[in-house]
């Protein structure tokens, strides 16, 4: 079976194929929705944000700059969606450590992103992993996502939050030492 | 090292969509476009309706101006009084009102009065659509 690229199915959808649309919906709906998942929790919450940031693709589909690239267009609708929700809660989540300035010392340490060995084959990975992340910020926890989980290079992630590429790499650097950090004192 | 870390978070198990989600999307969107649609429509007559509004009266006075200018009423009444004239001539008179007949007046009054009854016609079939969708917007 042929596989159309999302640009491609976006000009079909423009040029009439209502089943392009449905195609590339079908294609986004899990990262999407896995990637709300991350920054609301609750099933239902999930379920309306996936909702409302398809119908937004749909909306400004005809506006979709088709010399860029799909994936990082959706995630960014995706990410102002969960920011608008977010504002909406009112619940900014909270961390003590969000503040970027403080961890000047763990820098400090000879490659300190570097993964143990053993801490990939301990049996609680998936819980411990779960509660590390749970700990880090959710800016931190987005770059990890994006660049882990939806496997997005940095100028990618950088275009769907809207920062720098270097702000990009040096919030990866830190959530990486985060993480590390954290997963090692669990 | 990008390597550990993309093994790590593949321990994570990623949010599976309910079954139904895809669905209520679709359905969403179908939902959005015919709002879309209402709301083009709903525009589009009060643009008509707003034309026709102003068009309408000024192209009536517009008629009636040309048409007490043209002289055809005097035709018409003559033709009327003096019908037996009117037969044994009808071809002269007929050329007559003819030539006197305020063309772009009746030309604009049509016009006009077709866009009115266009945008009657037009509110008659989606009366329904577009009342619901002015309740739903001011509810």
């Amino acid at each position: 079976m042929k596989t159309y690229t999302d640009e491609q199915l976006i000009a079909d959808y423009l040029e009439g194929d209502e089943k392009a649309l449905e195609a590339l919906i079908k294609r986004y709906l899990k990262p999407i929705y896995s990637f709300v998942y991350r920054f609301a929790g609750d099933a239902q919450v999930v379920e309306d944000i996936t909702q409302e940031i398809f119908v937004k693709v749909w909306r400004n589909l005809k506006k979709f700059d088709q010399s860029k690239r799909f994936k990082p267009w959706i995630f960014t609708i995706a990410k102002n969606t969960c920011l608008d929700w977010q504002k909406k809660k009112r619940a900014v989540p909270f961390s003590v450590l969000d503040n970027e300035g403080e961890l000047s010392f763990v820098e400090t340490i000879k490659d300190p992103t570097l993964l143990p060995n053993e801490l990939l084959e301990r049996q609680d990975i998936i819980a411990t992993l779960n509660k590390a992340l749970e700990n880090l910020s959710s800016k931190y926890r987005m770059v990890l996502f994006l660049r882990y989980n939806d496997h997005f290079n940095f100028r990618e992630i950088a275009e769907v939050l809207g920062e720098s590429i270097n702000t990009v790499k040096s919030r990866h650097r830190r959530a990486l030492i985060l993480l590390k950090k954290l997963l090692t004192e669990l | 090292m990008r390597k550990d870390y993309e093994k790590l978070f593949t321990h994570l198990k990623p949010a599976e969509p309910p079954a139904g989600l895809f669905d209520k999307i679709i359905l969403a969107i179908k939902r959005e476009q015919e709002l879309q649609h209402t709301r083009r429509l709903l525009f589009g007559f009060l643009f008509l309706l707003v034309v026709s509004f102003i068009t309408t009266p000024i192209s009536w006075t517009i008629l009636v101006n040309q048409i007490e200018g043209s002289g055809i009423s005097y035709f018409i009444s003559t033709a009327v009084s003096d019908f037996g004239t009117f037969t044994a001539m009808w071809q002269d008179f007929g050329l007559a009102i003819l030539e006197s007949m305020p063309i772009t007046g009746m030309l604009v009054f049509t016009i006009s009065l077709g866009v009115s009854i266009f945008t009657l016609r037009l509110f008659l079939h989606r009366k329904r659509l577009l009342l619901e969708y002015l309740m739903y917007s001011f509810a």
